[in-house]
């Protein structure tokens, strides 16, 4: 009785959610709406006795993807009204999208199998939990579907990485290693002056000897303009 | 009254909320006197007296404080979004709370023991981006959204050596309970076989909660006060309380995982007599002692070395040590089969 | 296509487990209402017991005592992007870890280095991005 309460509270929630995502005008709006309706979708799957995936919905798609679409919309001020009139041409792909997945519910809420012989999944006994459970099938028995898992990831992680890189000439890393081996004596220079001399008599002196550029280092030196350590300061 | 309480549905919600307030009250005076405290530690670090006029010792400092936040006016930026702006303060005190309802307190004790403890942990811990983030958005200032952004890409990117550090002691476990990992260090605390382990959890827990050295969304010399720089009053305070609640969230979560939660630290007679419960305190004490300290300690880190620190140190040292940690595992036969209580 | 109806009836046993797991929760549940209520109460009570008195200059955003000279909210750094989905990238390998930790008892040898090689995929990835700098904030 109880179940069937929180199921319906979550599922109304959920879908009403859903509705707002759709509908809100200000982007960061739907974002939240979209975040609210991840975590009725969590409750919907503590109901169903999944705790594991109810957690890793919060984790990977609240805590993670979430995250990148608040980015993505806060950061990129796209403008949005300009999308929405993108509408009418991608509506056709969106349908067929919404078909595919009509289908599927019709298949799984009418109990239908396209496919005879196909083994019904068994459900791990209450002694075992839900965690485990996955555990012993991921690894082993569906172990092709992992490995393309972490293939996908390493697609998605060089894709990431070829379509938003972009090197500025201009900036300057710090190269830690070549920070620690440096000594005093390459960049400092003690001299011994008479009173009242100045360093033009010595040659001047040269700050700094090795140049700033030698630690943190240019990606394109050419880029830059020449070096300071050419230029005698004291002249 | 035993049967009110434990057989009918009305005196178990009357249970649960004495039990959830039993944790929210003494955790919310915590609050009041770590902000005390700090102010104490600090001020004997640096040779001054710190809070010593509101009451015996400064003791009522806090209080003193938190009235002066309520009376204040709730001022409202003109181009903010109000219903966000409002939102955000609201979401970080919120979240900082709700983590407390999983956290063992001694053998079996906890509001909610439930199998995936350890998950809801890093769940709203993950979520302590958002309050940040539309904070700093909502503002609709300046530097209020150039500090968002930037504790929001420190946080993720402190999370992931997080989580990594978490697999390997569950590796040692197996299993995703508090309770079973508490029960898991009965021998030995895991902050020494896994010592690297824990330096890096607990100097993520600094990046996690926005803490010096790794303080850069507030960086007050050059964003002012970062994402929460329009808020003021309570509003304001809610950030504020909000960052000491997950420091001493972040610090139970490390005396648990590594520092045996409420167990003492020897088995045996003198140890034993003190209860569960204070022992989890001291540890928490002591390890926010830790954080203070780091504070008074260490200058402000700079953006890209921190995050050189959490991608290029930390990130692959975790992985490499729990891949390490399993193997090591495998090789000796010391894998867990199975979790403690059957349910794991 | 064979149409052959599901004989698959959740046991007894495991309603009763699911009936625990929602009692387990229900504590969490309770406690955020709590959490909820306090800090709205607090939120609330700031509202009502200061005086509100808004004027324009007190509710511009404050920008070292210049009236701001555009909107706050604009284009940034495509890093913090790369960075956010790179997290996405790393969590979803953690989320792939936790069930493996909890296991790796049960699924022996071949669970362990099937992690490996999933490890392995994802570190050429990871060796990649650090050659290409994209690891680097300047």
């Amino acid at each position: 009785m109880i179940t069937q309460i929180t199921f319906y509270l979550f599922a109304t929630i959920l879908v009403l959610c859903a509705g707002m995502v759709v509908s809100a005008r200000n982007p960061v709006h739907a974002v939240l709406f979209l975040i609210l309706g991840f975590f009725n979708a969590a409750g919907l799957f503590l109901i169903a006795g999944a705790e594991f995936l109810a957690m890793i919905l919060v984790i990977v798609y609240v805590g993670a993807v979430a995250v990148l679409f608040l980015f993505v919309v806060m950061m990129l001020d796209v403008n949005f009204n300009q999308l929405r009139e993108g509408l009418q041409r991608y509506a056709p792909v969106g349908a067929a999208i919404g078909v595919a997945l009509l289908a599927e519910l019709i298949f799984t809420v009418g109990r239908l199998k396209l496919v005879p012989g196909v083994q019904e999944p068994t459900l791990p006994g209450p002694q075992i939990s839900n965690t485990e459970a996955l555990g012993r099938l991921i690894y082993t028995d569906y172990v092709l579907l992992f490995q393309a898992c972490g293939l996908v990831l390493l697609v998605a992680m060089i894709g990431a990485i070829v379509l938003t890189l972009r090197d500025r000439p201009s900036a300057r890393r710090q190269n830690i290693s070549l920070q620690h081996a440096r000594l005093p004596a390459d960049t400092m220079e003690m001299m011994q002056l008479e009173v009242g001399a100045g360093t033009d008599a010595l040659g001047g002196f040269i700050r700094p000897r090795d140049g700033y550029g030698a630690t943190a280092e240019p990606i394109d030196a050419r880029a830059l303009p020449a070096r300071r350590s050419d230029e005698k300061l004291g002249a | 009254m035993e049967q009110f309480f434990f057989h009918t549905v009305a005196g178990l919600v009357v249970l649960t909320v004495l039990e959830c307030l039993a944790i929210l009250v003494p955790l919310l005076m915590a609050v009041a006197y770590l902000v005390y405290g700090e102010r104490k530690v600090l001020g004997a670090i640096q040779l001054r007296k710190g809070p010593n006029t509101v009451g015996p010792f400064g003791l009522f400092q806090t209080f003193a404080d938190a009235i002066k936040m309520l009376t204040k006016e709730t001022v409202i930026p003109s181009g903010a979004n109000r219903a966000l702006y409002l939102l955000a303060p609201f979401l970080t005190f919120v979240l900082a709370m709700i983590a407390w309802a999983v956290i063992p307190t001694n053998n079996g004790w906890a509001i909610a023991n439930i199998n995936v403890g350890v998950l809801y942990l890093f769940a709203v811990s993950s979520l302590g981006v958002y309050g940040i983030l539309i904070a700093g958005w909502a503002s609709n200032s300046k530097y209020a959204f150039l500090g968002g952004l930037r504790s929001a890409a420190q946080m993720v990117s402190y999370e992931v050596s997080l989580g990594l550090v978490i697999v390997s002691i569950l590796l040692v476990v197996g299993s995703l309970n508090l309770n079973d990992i508490i029960l898991a260090q009965r021998h030995v605390w895991f902050c020494l076989p896994m010592l690297p382990m824990f330096v890096i959890f607990f100097i993520s827990a600094l990046a996690e909660t926005n803490r010096a050295p790794f303080d850069l969304p507030e960086g007050e010399s050059e964003l002012v006060a970062g994402f929460f720089v329009e808020y003021s009053s309570l509003a304001f305070g809610l950030f504020f309380l909000g960052e000491y609640m997950n420091m001493i969230l972040m610090s139970a979560m490390t005396s648990i995982l590594f520092l045996g939660g409420w167990l003492a630290p020897f088995n045996i007679a003198p140890f034993t007599w003190v209860p569960g419960p204070i022992w989890l305190i001291l540890k928490i004490l002591f390890v926010l002692f830790m954080f203070i300290w780091v504070r008074a300690t260490f200058p402000r880190y700079r953006y890209d070395q921190l995050m050189r620190l959490g991608w290029k140190v930390f990130l692959p040292f975790s992985l490499v040590w729990m891949v390490l940690t399993a193997g090591f595992l495998m090789a000796t036969g010391m894998l867990p089969v199975g979790s403690a209580n059957g349910v794991g | 296509m064979a149409l052959s109806p599901r004989v698959a009836t959740p046991s007894s046993e495991f309603r009763h487990t699911m009936q625990n797991l929602l009692s387990a929760y229900f504590p969490i549940a309770v406690f955020i209402v709590i959490a909820a209520g306090v800090s709205a109460a607090m939120l609330g009570g700031s509202l009502l017991a200061g005086r509100q008195k808004p004027y324009a200059e007190k509710n511009s955003a404050y920008e070292c005592g210049f009236d701001a000279f555009d909107d706050a909210r604009r284009r940034f750094d495509v890093r913090f992007y790369l960075v956010a989905i790179l997290f996405i990238i790393f969590d979803l390998e953690v989320a792939f870890l936790f069930p493996w930790a909890i296991s790796l008892g049960r699924i022996g040898l071949f669970g362990f280095w099937s992690m490996l090689g999933f490890l392995g995929v994802l570190t050429v990835g990871f060796i990649y991005e650090w050659r290409k700098g994209a690891l680097d904030w300047e």
